[in-house]
């Protein structure tokens, strides 16, 4: 382990959670994104986050990809809307509004912790450089 | 009682030297002052790496490419703890050096 580790760590920490808010933020954007039942619907992003070295070296998280969710969606029926099938149906992206915005908010708080952690880390470095200060 | 005179004590003829178990003319490689100004180099190298590291961050903010925020924001910080540890190394040599250039001979 070297000299700033805790806020390199939380470095990564906090890129992944910004990632995810990304993610959920693009889910929230398109949850009224219409497509033709001839397409697929716009899918999900799931971002898969992975451990650095778990263990053994340096620590820290990492986005191992974005996989995406079903292709399905659902189809409603609208007969007016201009992209309808013959059937009047067309698809709608398989997002749930209330679980984008439960992972919103621990998006945002894992984002907080990890800003925390960089906080506390810098002032106890600051602190061991004013050991020597007073006594010669 | 009678007190007999004093005798003529034999002189110290030769004392051998006491072993050690050290080798001997073993000099200690590190002396104080070579091994201080390598340790101080190296530092200076790897303050400089995070100064420039701090500077490209900087450029990539003002130029829009920086992907994260708090990326910039910790470097920045890192650099400038090693900057201050620098100084306190230095302003510790400088003062033992006068200590002993105080010292009266």
């Amino acid at each position: 382990m070297g000299l700033f580790d805790a806020m390199s760590i939380a470095g990564s920490g906090l890129t992944v959670h910004r990632k995810w808010l990304d993610a959920v933020s693009d889910n929230l954007s398109n949850i009224n994104t219409v497509k033709p039942t001839s397409e697929e619907a716009f899918r999900q992003r799931y971002v898969v986050a992975q451990a650095v070295d778990y263990g053994s070296g340096r620590g820290g998280a990492t986005v191992a990809g974005v996989i995406f969710g079903n292709a399905e969606g659902r189809l409603v029926h609208e007969p007016g809307h201009p992209l309808a099938d013959e059937g009047g149906y067309v698809r709608y992206p398989d997002i749930d509004m209330s679980s984008q915005m439960t992972q919103l908010i621990m998006a945002q708080r894992g984002y907080q912790a990890n800003i925390a952690v960089v906080e506390r880390a810098q002032s106890a470095y600051q602190a061991a450089l004013q050991l020597g200060r007073g006594g010669s | 009682m009678s007190i007999g005179p004093v005798n003529f004590i034999s002189p110290v003829t030769g004392v051998s030297p006491v072993s050690t178990g050290l080798a001997p003319a073993e000099k200690v490689s590190l002396g104080a002052g070579a091994g201080f100004g390598s340790m101080l180099a190296d530092h200076l190298g790897s303050v400089r790496n995070a100064q420039a590291a701090t500077d490209t961050a900087a450029v990539q903010a003002a130029t829009g490419d920086l992907g994260d925020v708090h990326d910039y924001m910790i470097k920045s910080a890192q650099s400038g703890i090693m900057t201050e540890l620098t100084v306190a190394v230095r302003n510790k040599a400088v003062e033992a050096f006068s200590e002993i250039m105080r010292m009266q001979v």
